[in-house]
C-alpha cells in the first residue's frame, strides 16, 4: 500500500500519530537535529540530511533505571522500575540507521538471554524510515554505500517514506506498518506515477554514491585479527585521539553500557547508562588490574570490535557508515580510513 | 536472576561467614534464598560464577565456590578487593553479618565442562585465592553420585604462605581420602609447616601426572598460569585437555554491556572457562 501526503502537511500525520502513542522525530534545536519525543506536533521539522546522536535511544535510552532502593533498608524494599511501554512510532529514520536496529536486535534479543528493555521497546514501536534526499550529494563523512546500504532502503522499517516534490509517499513495508497506514485517515492514496516514482527511488538508492571502497565482511574481519599485534599500525591510527568516547555516544551500533548506583542521601536508583569502550576506566578492575591502559588499546577495539569481532560472532559487520564517529569526532579521526588502511596493509 | 528481567537481583541471606585466611580479608560466605523457587531455579555446575549485588554499593562477579551437590545454599569466597581504591561491594561485604541480606544474579557464564572431564584423569591446578571454583569442582567429583564417573583426582593446589590456604579443613579431609590424591605446596612455609614448599610450576613438574586421558584444569594468577602452561606441554598435554578460568571486568553478566569483550568472546557469556586451544584464538587482550 502506498500513499502520500503534503509535506507541508506533515503537522497533521504528527497529530494523527500523536493520538495513537509516543511520536519520536527528528526536531531541529541549537547544535543541529535530533530525534525527541514530540509534544507538540508542529516540532517535527523533516528538513533534515540526519541527526546528531543516532535514533538508538528510542531502544536503548542513554539512561535505563532499573531499581529504586533506600540505603540501610533491606533489599526485600527495593522496587523494580516498571517498564511502562507505551505504543510509540519512530518517525522519519534514514535507512543506514534503520539496518542499525536489526543489528542491535541480533545482540540484545537475538542471542542467549533476552534484554527486556531493548524488546519490549521495538515490539512497541513502529518505524518510519526515510529515503534520503538523492538530489542532494551524500554527506563527506557518509559511506554506507561500503557497507551495502542504500540511500533509500526500505528493509527494517514498517513504512517507508520518500519525498516527491512537495508530497511524502509513504509504503507500508510490514503487516504492521500496513495496518497503521490503513487506519491513518490522512494520507491520500497514491497514483501509478507515484508508485514508479517510489521505486525508481528505491533503485537510485541503490546506487547512490557515498564514500566507498572495497569490504568484503570475512576477509576485512580476517584481516583486522592479523592486524591485531601490529601495534605500529594502531598507534599511527590514533595518535591524535583523546579517548573522550565521542565516536560511541553517537554511534548507532555502539551498545556498550554500565550498570550503576547512583544514590542522593538515602534515596537511590540502580541504572544503566551508556558507557564506551574508549575510556581508561571501562576494563579497570578491582584489582587494580587493567588490560586496556594505552590509547591504541582502546581505538583498537572499537574498531576491531565493529569490523572484525562482531562478524566473527554474530556474522555482520557492526558499522552502518552513517559517519557520525567522523562527523564529531573532535581530532577527526575518520574510521573509513582507518579500515581502508587496514585493508590495504 | 530474577524470572522475567536477568538485570534484577534475588535476595539471598548470608547464612554462614568463614574467616578464610590469616590476613582476614578473604572470607567465604553462604547464603540461603529468601523467595524458596528462587533456590529451587538455582541451577548450577562447577565453574559458573553469578553477581553479588548490595544496592548503594554496585554488583561483582564471583566465581560459585560451593558444588551442586550441597543443596539449600550457594556459598562465594571473597577477597576484600582493591589496591588503590576500596572495591565497594566487596568492603561491604566483608562489614555484614550473618543474617545480612543482599541480592544474587546468576548463575552466569559456561560451567567446566562435566561432560567432557567424564571417565577422564583429572589434574586439578590451583594457585592463591582463584581457588574457589576448583574446590567446587572437586567437591563435586567427591560426592559418592559423582566419583565413578570421573578417573583419577590429582589436586595440586598453592598459596604463597600456610596462612594463605583456603578451606583448611576440607584440605585435611581429602588428605585422608584415598581416591584423591592431594598435593598442597606454599611458596614460603612458617615455623608451624610441616608439608611441601615450593612454587606451583615447580611442584606440578615433580608430581609430573600422566597426560594419558587426562585433563588439566587451572587456575591461578597470571604470573603461574604463564609459569605453569609450559610444564604441562611438557608432560605432553594437549591444548584441548587444558582447561582455565579468565577475568574481565565485567557488569551485566550475560553477554550485552560489551565491557568483557575478549576477541569475538565475551567473557561472562562465552566463558569463563575456556581451553588453551580456544583461548589461542583470542587476541592477546586480558593480560
Amino acid at each position: 500500500m502506498l500513499k502520500k501526503t503534503a509535506i507541508n502537511k506533515a503537522t497533521e500525520l504528527a497529530a494523527a500519530l500523536m493520538e495513537k502513542g509516543t511520536l519520536i522525530a527528528p526536531v531541529k534545536e541549537d547544535a543541529g537535529f535530533n530525534f525527541r519525543e514530540i509534544s507538540d506536533a508542529k516540532q517535527v521539522d523533516l528538513n533534515f540530511h540526519n541527526t546528531i546522536i543516532s535514533p538508538k535511544s528510542a531502544f536503548f535510552p542513554q539512561t535505563e533505571d532499573f531499581v529504586r532502593y533506600q540505603t540501610g533498608k533491606s533489599i526485600l524494599e527495593a522496587t523494580p522500575v516498571e517498564l511502562n511501554i507505551k505504543p510509540a512510532f519512530l518517525f522519519g529514520v534514514r535507512p543506514c540507521d534503520v539496518k542499525s536496529f536489526e543489528i542491535m536486535d541480533i545482540h540484545f534479543s537475538g542471542t542467549g538471554l533476552v534484554d527486556p528493555y531493548w524488546q519490549k521497546r521495538r515490539e512497541a514501536t513502529t518505524v518510519f524510515g526515510y529515503a534520503f534526499d538523492l538530489d542532494k550529494p551524500a554527506e563527506a563523512e557518509e559511506f554506507y554505500q561500503t557497507l551495502g546500504i542504500g540511500a533509500a532502503d526500505p528493509e527494517g522499517s514498517d513504512i517507508f517514506m520518500v519525498k516527491k516534490d512537495n508530497d511524502l509517499l509513504m509504503k507500508a513495508i510490514t503487516p504492521r506498518g500496513e495496518k497503521l497506514l490503513t487506519g491513518l485517515n490522512i494520507p491520500s492514496e497514491a497514483s501509478a506515477d507515484d508508485e514508479k516514482y517510489f521505486d525508481d527511488t528505491v533503485a537510485a538508492g541503490r546506487n547512490f554514491k557515498t564514500r566507498s571502497t572495497c569490504v568484503d565482511a570475512r576477509a576485512t574481519a580476517k584481516k583486522f585479527e592479523d592486524l591485531f599485534h601490529n601495534t605500529d599500525f594502531w598507534e599511527k591510527m590514533s595518535h591524535a585521539c583523546l579517548s573522550c568516547g565521542a565516536c560511541t555516544f553517537v554511534c548507532p551500533t555502539c551498545y556498550c553500557f554500565d550498570i550503576c548506583d547512583e544514590t542522593l542521601f538515602s534515596r537511590g536508583t540502580r541504572r544503566r547508562v551508556w558507557d564506551a569502550c574508549m575510556f581508561t576506566d571501562f576494563t579497570l578492575e578491582a584489582s587494580g588490574h587493567n588490560p586496556r591502559t594505552k590509547v591504541y588499546q582502546r581505538l583498537r577495539q572499537k574498531v576491531c570490535h565493529k569490523y572484525s569481532y562482531h562478524v566473527r560472532k554474530y556474522g555482520v559487520i557492526s558499522c552502518v557508515g552513517c559517519g557520525r564517529c567522523t562527523r564529531y569526532c573532535p581530532v577527526n579521526i575518520d574510521i573509513f580510513s582507518i579500515v581502508e588502511e587496514a585493508v590495504k596493509a | 536472576m530474577s524470572s522475567n528481567n536477568p538485570y534484577i537481583p534475588m535476595p539471598v541471606e548470608i547464612s554462614k561467614i568463614i574467616d578464610e585466611v590469616d590476613t582476614h580479608d578473604i572470607k567465604t560466605f553462604r547464603f540461603t534464598f529468601l523467595n524458596k523457587e528462587d533456590g529451587e531455579n538455582f541451577k548450577y555446575l562447577p565453574g559458573q560464577f553469578a553477581e553479588l549485588s548490595i544496592y548503594g554499593k554496585g554488583e561483582s562477579p564471583i566465581g560459585i565456590a560451593s558444588s551442586p551437590t550441597e543443596p539449600g545454599y550457594v556459598e562465594f569466597t571473597v577477597q576484600r578487593a582493591g589496591t588503590i581504591l576500596p572495591g565497594l561491594v566487596t568492603a561491604a561485604l566483608h562489614d555484614m553479618d550473618e543474617g545480612g541480606k543482599i541480592g544474587l544474579r546468576g548463575p552466569l557464564g559456561h560451567s567446566w565442562p562435566v561432560e567432557f572431564l567424564e571417565k577422564k584423569n583429572i589434574v586439578v591446578v590451583g594457585g592463591g585465592f582463584a581457588f574457589t571454583t576448583l574446590r567446587s569442582l572437586i567437591n563435586y567429583m567427591l560426592h559418592q553420585d559423582n566419583r565413578s564417573r570421573f578417573g583419577d583426582i590429582t589436586v595440586i593446589y598453592g598459596a604463597r604462605t600456610p596462612g594463605l590456604l583456603l578451606y583448611k579443613d576440607e584440605l585435611a579431609g581429602w588428605g585422608k581420602r584415598d581416591d584423591i590424591k592431594t598435593v598442597i605446596t606454599v611458596d614460603k612455609g612458617d615455623e608451624t609447616w610441616k608439608g611441601r614448599q615450593g612454587f606451583v610450576p615447580a611442584v606440578c613438574k615433580e608430581v609430573a601426572p600422566s597426560p594419558n586421558n587426562t585433563v588439566a584444569v587451572i587456575c591461578g594468577p597470571p604470573v603461574m598460569i604463564k609459569f605453569t602452561l609450559p610444564v604441562f606441554f611438557e608432560l605432553g598435554f594437549s591444548k584441548e585437555n587444558i582447561l582455565t578460568s579468565l577475568e574481565m571486568r565485567m557488569k551485566c553478566g550475560i553477554g550485552k554491556c560489551g565491557r568483557c569483550n575478549v576477541g569475538y568472546k565475551y567473557v561472562c557469556s562465552d566463558g569463563p572457562v575456556f581451553s588453551l586451544a580456544q583461548l589461542e584464538e583470542l587476541p592477546r587482550d586480558f593480560w
